[in-house]
């Protein structure tokens, strides 16, 4: 806001007069004869940093990473750079591992379960920010809560809830008689995963809820109002005329939701470690384990670029959901 | 009833919906921060109390000192070094973040270079790239640059969450800049570098606190890169303490909630002073850290 009045107080172009008159797009005064190369040499200054830490902290580590998922690592290679080429028996151990292939299964099943979950509130919820109610801009506010957390201190807050004795979930569910005895949410590997989503769909929400309602934002008055002019009810409002506008903002969401979910690694830490009997095990916190707890940095590399091939599918999509961003690299903008 | 009147019920009945809502989505919160008062005899009851029942510091005290029965990382000497190991590393990422990505961000908006496509797509990819490929590859090449252990390390690593999204932010508001602006200091005889500082940094103040507050957050809260880079011996930020009180059998609560609640210290503060920072940040990235 005070921009605006800075930027009223700097000279224009008009009262500076000759120099921008026929300028290319982004250079400055011709009166310079080295303008154009000057300003070449700026913009790449400006970016070295960039570039190098781009270089060394993604661009190293990811053809590092292939690297290392061809090699036989041992506790007594990590010292060396390198380790003996060994072909692509990593990759067949984890193709043949059950606990790495039923990680990789998991991974999905988790990452379509909480998307579920999340859009499901996330969008009522963002439906239900878009009306007018007293104490909306308040509860606007506090719904972003769980996303500024750190996720570690989520998972032991879930852990805390769902423990079997003395946990908040159970004394509900007992207080109010939908159960006689305490559930062992953390301790039987047929529901710790369910205690995962649970969490994750929690911390997820207030992006799906955020990002929706900035959608539903910019759907017309006019459209709505037509559509209830022409006698359509809320479901089909909904159905028929908001969603269909709204559903690039969708595709983004899952899109960013999908990424986030599949990284997911401190929430399952915090709750259960992966187990039990690694039953929580995401192709995360496995690739953790066979690294850094068995030193096999071959094998967890393997799995890791089976989770990058899996992140990065989504890349060209990605790419062009921000194609309006790209777009203007072209320069058009200006 | 009248039209008027059904209209405000309705209303009220939203506004009960959304104090519903609320209380799902703060519930934990609250258990975290009533719990962190609860005394050991309370929280190991087998009773979950939903409001304060017999309020002690005594967690917040063994949180502070140490001497808790720590379970998984052997030493532990307390959480106050480890806030400030937190605090260290926040600021630090915030500043490499910013070194970084303002001038990079104002060159791939401002410039017409020949790399400015490759570079916002390799950014937009980079934010897809999940943080244990990264901390895999790192703490072998670390380990042989000598930087594990250490706060470049873990601050170099932790600039991965924030300087992809710092960058693109705030080319985003570049943009907004008209570029007018640059043509009149470059007339007036500004250098490049003069226009950067003295024009156009001082007006970018409020995209450059947004990201700084993210980059800030992402270090504090980092876990998979303080777990993998450090090894438990040296510096140990507030995730990893925490983390150091969860045991497979048993589980130190009290000074798990503590030092919980001091994790959630810097997330609350600058939802009350910086909200429409975050607010900003939030809408702009799309994209959490």
């Amino acid at each position: 806001m005070n921009m605006k009045t800075q930027a009223g107080a700097e000279p224009t172009p008009a009262t500076t007069g000759t120099g921008a008159a026929f300028r290319p797009v982004g250079t400055g005064s011709p009166p310079r004869l080295s303008g154009w190369r000057r300003q070449q040499l700026a913009g790449w200054l400006f970016l070295t940093p960039a570039i190098a830490y781009l270089l060394f902290a993604f661009a190293l580590p990811i053809v590092y990473n292939v690297m290392l998922s061809f090699e036989r690592t041992s506790p007594a290679t990590i010292g060396n750079l390198t380790a003996p080429f060994t072909g692509l028996s990593n990759y067949r151990f984890i193709l043949h591992d059950p606990t790495s292939r039923a990680a990789i299964v998991r991974t999905f099943e988790f990452t379509a379960g909480s998307l579920f979950g999340q859009f499901i509130i996330g969008f009522a919820l963002a439906l239900l920010f878009s009306l007018r109610f007293p104490g909306r801009t308040l509860a606007r506010s506090l719904v972003i809560v769980p996303w500024l957390l750190p996720l570690i201190v989520t998972g032991v807050i879930f852990r805390f809830l769902f423990q079997a004795e003395g946990g908040a979930v159970n004394q509900l569910l007992m207080n109010v008689g939908l159960a006689h005895h305490p559930t062992q949410w953390l301790n039987d590997p047929h529901l710790a995963l369910w205690t995962i989503l649970i969490a994750n769909v929690w911390l997820g929400v207030p992006f799906f809820t955020l990002l929706l309602y900035s959608g539903l934002q910019d759907v017309p008055v006019e459209v709505k109002e037509a559509a209830i002019i022409d006698g359509a009810g809320p479901w089909q409002r909904l159905r028929l005329v908001i969603v269909p506008i709204i559903l690039p903002v969708i595709e983004v969401t899952f899109l960013l939701g999908f990424v986030f979910t599949v990284k997911v690694f401190d929430l399952v830490i915090g709750l259960t470690g992966g187990g039990p009997a690694n039953s929580t095990q995401l192709i995360t916190t496995w690739s953790y384990n066979l690294s850094f707890q068995q030193f096999s940095f071959g094998e967890g590399a393997a799995l890791n670029n089976v989770l990058l091939v899996l992140a990065l599918i989504c890349s060209p999509l990605y790419l062009l959901l921000s194609r309006g961003s790209l777009r203007r690299s072209w320069g058009a903008d200006t | 009833m009248t039209h008027p009147q059904k209209s405000r019920a309705l209303r009220w009945l939203c506004t009960l919906a959304a104090a519903a809502a609320l209380v799902f989505v703060l519930f934990p919160v609250y258990a975290i921060i009533v719990g962190s008062f609860e005394s050991t005899e309370t929280l190991f009851s087998g009773t979950f109390y939903w409001l304060p029942h017999a309020a002690t510091l005594d967690n917040y005290r063994t949180v502070l000192q140490g001497g808790s029965a720590s379970t998984q990382a052997g030493v532990n000497t307390g959480q106050s070094g480890n806030v400030l190991t937190s605090l260290i590393v926040g600021l630090g990422t915030a500043l490499l973040a910013l070194t970084v990505a303002v001038p990079a961000a104002y060159a791939l908006s401002k410039y017409r270079l020949r790399v400015t496509l490759v570079i916002v797509s390799s950014l937009l990819i980079a934010q897809i790239i999940p943080a244990i490929v990264l901390a895999t590859s790192l703490f072998i090449v670390f380990h042989w640059i000598h930087l594990l252990n250490s706060y470049p390390g873990l601050i170099i690593a932790d600039g991965t969450y924030a300087i992809p999204f710092a960058i693109l932010v705030l080319r985003a508001f570049f943009f907004s800049l008209p570029n007018e602006l640059m043509h009149a200091a470059r007339v007036d005889g500004a250098s490049e570098w003069q226009t950067f500082r003295l024009i156009v940094l001082p007006l970018a103040r409020s995209a450059v606190i947004t990201v700084a507050i993210f980059a800030f957050l992402a270090g504090w809260g980092d876990f998979i890169f303080a777990l993998t880079i450090l090894n438990g011996a040296g510096i140990q930020p507030i995730t990893l303490g925490i983390y150091s009180y969860l045991g497979n059998y048993s589980t130190d609560w009290g000074a798990v909630m503590a030092s919980g609640v001091f994790a959630m210290v810097p997330a609350g503060v600058m939802l009350v002073v910086a909200q429409r920072y975050i607010a900003a940040g939030l809408t702009a990235g799309s994209v959490k850290g």
